[in-house]
C-alpha cells in the first residue's frame, strides 16, 4: 500500500512518515510541487496526503492534475487555512478527505486507514481483525458471528482504535475524534472512560480476547 | 450648546445692551439739547422783543399798547410787575391751557423783570414742548424700530449663514458620526470655498484612510499569524505522538507528555477562535442561504447531550420551525457557543433551557451570580472561570456573528438563571 506524502514542512513530514511506516505503509514524499508533479504522472498511489499551501504552487492544482490524469488515488487535503471554501472546492475537485491542520496523529492514520479500504476493497468495507468483524457500512460489530449491541460512540471508538492498532491513542485525540469542537467542554477522562468500560465489557463478554489495554496517564492501546 | 448658539448668544448679547444703553442715553441727550435750544431761543425772543419796545419808547400810549399786546398776543405776555418780587430770567417748565389745539400742554416759559420806560413790567415767553416732544418720541421710535431690526436681522442672518457657511463642517461629522472602521470605505471629502473646512476635511480623511490602511494591516495580520501558527502546532503534536509511541515511558514522562498535549490543544483551540473572528471580520461568510435554525439546535443538542450528561445536566428544549436566510456555517458557531457557554456554567444537575419561537432564541441556565455585563461578557478573552479549556471567546464570536448578521442579543439573570436571547 503506497501513500505519497505532498508536503513542504520537513519536520512535519518526518513524524507522518514514522507513524505511517510503523502501521506498514510504504510512503514517498514530495517536498514541492514540481516534485509531485513529477511522482503523481509515474506513479500510481493508494492515497496522496496533499498540503495545499507549497512553496512553488497551490495544492488544489495538484489535485486538479491528479483527477485530469484520471488516477483513482484516493486524496486527502492537509492545509493550515482551514477556511470553508478550500474545502468545498478541494472536495468538488474529487478530494476524498479533508484534514485541518493541526491535527492528532491517529485521526491522520484513521482517515488513510478508511480510504485505503474505500479504494481496495472497492465498498465491502469490512474490518476483520482475528474474531472481531466491523462492518463499517451496516455499523454493525461481530464476535465470533455473534452482533455486539453497541453504541454510536461505542461503535467509533472501536473502528478509530483498530485503525490505530499497536499505537498508543490519547486521550485528547480520542476526544476530538468522537466529538469534534464539542470536545473542549469535556472532562475527558471520565468521558472516554465510560465508553471505553462498556465496549471492553461488550467485547469481552461477547468472547472476543481483550486487546484495549489502558496506558496509564495517556490513553489506550488497541494491541495484538 | 453649539459653536453657532455661542457665536451669536455672545453678539447678540452685546448688541442688546448696546442698544438699551444707548436708547434712554439718546433720549435724554436729545431732550438736554432740546431743552437748551428751546431756553436760548426763548431767551432770544425775549431780548428780540425788548429791543423792539425800547424801539417803541418815544409812544406816549405805550403802557395801553402793551395790554393790548400783552392780550393778543399768546406767546409773550407783558404786565406790571409787583415791587415785592423781583424775578431774572427765570426758567420753568409748566402746564398751561393751550387755546389753540384746545387742552393742557407742556410749556417752557421764561419770566423776567424788565423796565420799560422807566417802569418795572415782568415778560413772560412762552414755549410749547408738545413739538420737542414729539421730535423725541420718534427719534426714540425710530431707535427702537432700528435695534429690533438689528437683532432680528443678526439673528436671522447669523442662522442662515452658519447655516450655509457650517455645512461642510456638519457633513464631515455626519460622515465620521457613521464612519465604521471594520465596514466603511475611506471618507469622501468635498471641497468648500473655507481654507479651515478644507484643511480639515484633508486631515480628517487622512486619518481615516490611514486608520484603514492600519486596522486591513492588522486584520490580515491576525489571519495570516493564525494560520502561520497551525503548522507549527502540527509539528509540535505530530512529536508529541511519536514520542506517546515509545515503550517504557515512566509515568512522570507520560504526564507531561498529555500535559503539553493538552496545552498544544489549547493553542490550537485559541487559534481557531481567532481565525474564526477575523474571518467574520474580513467579511468571509457572506453567502447566505435557507437555513433550518430548530434542525441546527436540535441537532446540536443530540451531539451534546453525552457531554451534558457527563455534568448530569439535562437540556430541554421547545422549539418551534423557523427558517431564516444566513450563513449557516455563523448560524452553527452561534448556537454552538451559546449552548457550550450554557453547559460549561450552568450549575450541575440542573436544566438547561432551549426555546425557539417567534425568532427569537433564549438559551437558559441556572447558575451563581457573575459580576459581569453583557459587554464584558463579549469582549474577548474576558472571563470569569480559570478553567483552561474556557478560551475567552466564545461569547466575543457569538456577539460578533449578531453584529455581523444584524441580530440582537440580550442578557438577563433574575432568580439565578442566566438566559442569553438572540433576535433573528
Amino acid at each position: 500500500m503506497k501513500i505519497l506524502i505532498i508536503e513542504d514542512e520537513k519536520q512535519l513530514v518526518k513524524s507522518i512518515l514514522l507513524a505511517l511506516r510503523n502501521e506498514g505503509y510504504v510512503c514517498e514524499v514530495a517536498y514541492s510541487a514540481a516534485e509531485a508533479d513529477e511522482k503523481i504522472v509515474l506513479f500510481e498511489y493508494d492515497c496522496i496526503l496533499l498540503d495545499i499551501n507549497l512553496p512553488d504552487g497551490n495544492g488544489l492544482n495538484i489535485l486538479e492534475r491528479i483527477k485530469d490524469n484520471k488516477k483513482t488515488d484516493g486524496v486527502i487535503i492537509i492545509t493550515a487555512k482551514n477556511s470553508l471554501d478550500d474545502k468545498v472546492r478541494g472536495l468538488n475537485l474529487g478530494a476524498d478527505d479533508y484534514l485541518a491542520k493541526p491535527f492528532f496523529m491517529p485521526e491522520l492514520i484513521a482517515r488513510v486507514s478508511a480510504i485505503i479500504r474505500r479504494k481496495r476493497f472497492d465498498g465491502s468495507n469490512k474490518v476483520v481483525f482475528h474474531e472481531i468483524a466491523v462492518d463499517l457500512l451496516g455499523k454493525s460489530v461481530n464476535v465470533k458471528g455473534k452482533e455486539l449491541d453497541l453504541t454510536r460512540m461505542e461503535f467509533s471508538l472501536l473502528v478509530f482504535l483498530i485503525a490505530n492498532k499497536n499505537r498508543v491513542v490519547s486521550k485528547n485525540a480520542i476526544a476530538e475524534h468522537l466529538s469534534g469542537d464539542d470536545a473542549e467542554l469535556l472532562d475527558k477522562f471520565d468521558f472516554i472512560y465510560s465508553h471505553m468500560k462498556n465496549l471492553k465489557r461488550k467485547l469481552t463478554e461477547a468472547g472476543s480476547e481483550d486487546y484495549i489495554k489502558t496506558i496509564y496517564g495517556l490513553g489506550y492501546k488497541f494491541s495484538t | 450648546m453649539r459653536l453657532l448658539q455661542v457665536n451669536i448668544r455672545g453678539l447678540l448679547l452685546y448688541s442688546v445692551v448696546l442698544v438699551l444703553i444707548s436708547i434712554p442715553v439718546s433720549l435724554f441727550s436729545i431732550q438736554a439739547i432740546l431743552a437748551e435750544e428751546v431756553d436760548e431761543s426763548i431767551a432770544h425772543q425775549a431780548d428780540q422783543f425788548l429791543t423792539h419796545i425800547k424801539s417803541f419808547e418815544y409812544l406816549d400810549d405805550l403802557e395801553t399798547d402793551l395790554k393790548v399786546l400783552d392780550k393778543l398776543s399768546n406767546n409773550i405776555h407783558i404786565r406790571p410787575a409787583d415791587n415785592n418780587k423781583f424775578v431774572n430770567k427765570d426758567y420753568q417748565t409748566t402746564s398751561l391751557y393751550d387755546s389753540i389745539e384746545h387742552a393742557v400742554r407742556p410749556f417752557r416759559q421764561m419770566s423776567s423783570h424788565v423796565l420799560v420806560k422807566g417802569k418795572p413790567y415782568i415778560l413772560t415767553v412762552q414755549m410749547s414742548l408738545v413739538d420737542n416732544n414729539d421730535l423725541v418720541m420718534a427719534i426714540g421710535l425710530v431707535q427702537i424700530t432700528v435695534s429690533v431690526l438689528l437683532v432680528g436681522g443678526l439673528l436671522f442672518l447669523n442662522r442662515s449663514l452658519s447655516k450655509r457657511l457650517w455645512k461642510p463642517f456638519y457633513k464631515t461629522l455626519d460622515q465620521l458620526k457613521a464612519y465604521e472602521l471594520d465596514k466603511s470605505e475611506s471618507i469622501a471629502i468635498e471641497s468648500s470655498n473655507i481654507n479651515e473646512f478644507n484643511d480639515l476635511n484633508k486631515t480628517v480623511s487622512h486619518l481615516t484612510e490611514r486608520n484603514r490602511r492600519v486596522f486591513l494591516n492588522q486584520k490580515e495580520f491576525i489571519e495570516n499569524a493564525s494560520h502561520e501558527i497551525q503548522t507549527p502546532l502540527a509539528i509540535f503534536q505530530s512529536k508529541l505522538d511519536t514520542l506517546m509511541q515509545s515503550p517504557n515511558l515512566s509515568q512522570m514522562e507520560a504526564d507531561t507528555i498529555m500535559d503539553l498535549e493538552s496545552t498544544a490543544q489549547r493553542i490550537a483551540r485559541l487559534n481557531k477562535n481567532l481565525l474564526l473572528l477575523s474571518k467574520i471580520d474580513n467579511e468571509q461568510f457572506l453567502q447566505t442561504e435557507p437555513v433550518n435554525v430548530d434542525e441546527i439546535i436540535r441537532s446540536q443538542i443530540d451531539s451534546l447531550a453525552p457531554m451534558a450528561a457527563l455534568e448530569s445536566t439535562k437540556i430541554t428544549a421547545e422549539l418551534a420551525t423557523l427558517t431564516i436566510y444566513a450563513n449557516k456555517t455563523l448560524v452553527e458557531v452561534l448556537i454552538s457557543n451559546l449552548l457550550h457557554n450554557a453547559i460549561r456554567y450552568g450549575a450541575k444537575k440542573e436544566t438547561i433551557g432551549v426555546t425557539l419561537n417567534d425568532k427569537r432564541l433564549s438559551i437558559s441556565n441556572i447558575g451563581v451570580a457573575r459580576n459581569m455585563n453583557i459587554e464584558q461578557m463579549t469582549q474577548r478573552f474576558s472571563k470569569e472561570s480559570s478553567d483552561p479549556n474556557s478560551s475567552g471567546l466564545g461569547l466575543a464570536i457569538v456577539k460578533k456573528i449578531c453584529d455581523s448578521c444584524g441580530y440582537k442579543l440580550e442578557y438577563s439573570f433574575s432568580n439565578s438563571t442566566h438566559i442569553f436571547s438572540v433576535n433573528f
